[in-house]
């Protein structure tokens, strides 16, 4: 007895497609399938239906496809978050001067008839009413230096002016 | 077997990612029969392939939004049923039991049936239904892998091409699985053409 070849046994696996369900199977599928659905539907909770559906609408608007640029899109929220900081940050109250230290008086009063034009700035005398406190941090002139006054922070130049 | 029109399949498909489910079901009504000869004859059991095509359908339905069109809906929902229906056979090791012992009664009539039973020496020196017996246990004795290129090839008709596709390897794995499947088989059956009675 020759042994089957390739080509019987073909023909012999290919009588088992005439294997069929039983009468009616096919007609009823597509019933059974839908019950299904719905049994499944019931049984799951509300909150994976809601996430469900979320994917699907995000799948149609294709999100995913514009996620696809993940170092973009972690640059553009490290520069937002950056730009964020930077804007509501509050900047904290420089004080240079010395709080505890007492105010500097600049000299002496004396009565207001004493002023006069001859005096140089330098050695007039204030009165009380003129006496003006100094802070150290105010005093930016070096010691070689000729002395530089500051009036309300505005430094002010003796340079002299220029000649016309 | 033919394969389907794709751009009918396409449209079917576009319809389905619109939100209409009637045109799945026209999908589901016509994959049905080719996807229950490829599932039953892995796993040779009904109830099995019933519960296994149901779940298909109903995996497919939840993916047909990611579905881009890649490859064909033909090659997608058989890729699908052949993974799934591997998996299950690996959950279920090597219980089994076979619940379709009778052919359709109108195969007697059919023009291929009458061919093969009046020229296959095989199939005229043994029972018919006692063949068909040992032909699914020889089919059962193949590893799930094996099974499933030979039901894809011989049974449903499929191309080298098809197969490699939907199984995702190499066409020459896919005739080298064949090739080793037909040999099993040869075996077996020549076995029982000796000794008929075993």
């Amino acid at each position: 007895m020759d042994p089957l070849n390739e080509d019987q046994i073909g023909k012999l696996l290919r009588l088992k497609k005439f294997e069929q369900p039983p009468p009616g199977y096919f007609d009823n599928f597509l019933h059974e399938f839908h019950r299904r659905q719905r049994d499944e539907l019931l049984r799951e909770p509300i909150w994976r239906i809601a996430l469900q559906r979320t994917q699907d609408f995000l799948f149609r608007l294709n999100i995913p496809g514009l996620a696809s640029y993940p170092a973009a899109v972690t640059a553009l929220l490290i520069c937002a978050a950056v730009i964020s900081l930077k804007v509501y940050q509050t900047p904290e109250t420089v004080n240079v001067a010395a709080q505890n230290r007492a105010p500097v008086v600049a000299t002496t009063s004396l009565p207001d008839s004493h002023w006069s034009l001859s005096n140089p700035v330098t050695t007039r005398e204030l009165g009380p009413s003129l006496v003006r406190t100094v802070k150290d941090s105010s005093q930016t002139h070096r010691v070689t230096a000729p002395p530089r006054y500051v009036l309300d922070s505005t430094p002010v130049s003796y340079e002299p002016a220029f000649r016309f | 077997m033919e394969q389907p029109r794709s751009d009918e399949d396409q449209q079917l498909v576009a319809r389905t990612q619109a939100g209409e489910a009637a045109a799945f079901d026209e999908l589901v009504v016509k994959y049905t029969p080719r996807l229950y000869g490829l599932v039953y004859n892995m796993t040779s059991n009904h109830e099995d392939t019933n519960d296994l095509l149901q779940d298909v359908f109903s995996k497919a339905y939840k993916s047909i939004g990611g579905f881009r069109g890649k490859s064909s809906f033909y090659t997608w929902i058989h890729s699908i049923a052949v993974n799934m229906t591997l998996n299950f056979l690996k959950k279920r090791g090597r219980r089994f039991h076979l619940s379709l012992d009778d052919m359709d009664a109108s195969v007697q009539n059919d023009k291929e049936f009458l061919e093969l039973t009046a020229t296959s020496s095989p199939v005229r020196e043994a029972d018919l239904g006692e063949l068909q017996r040992r032909l699914n246990e020889a089919m059962m004795k193949l590893s799930d892998e094996h099974r499933a290129v030979v039901t894809m090839f011989h049974i449903q008709g499929m191309p080298h091409a098809e197969i490699s596709k939907i199984l995702r390897v190499s066409e020459g794995t896919v005739r080298s699985r064949l090739f080793y499947a037909n040999r099993q088989l040869q075996n077996y059956l020549d076995e029982f053409r000796k000794n008929p009675v075993s």
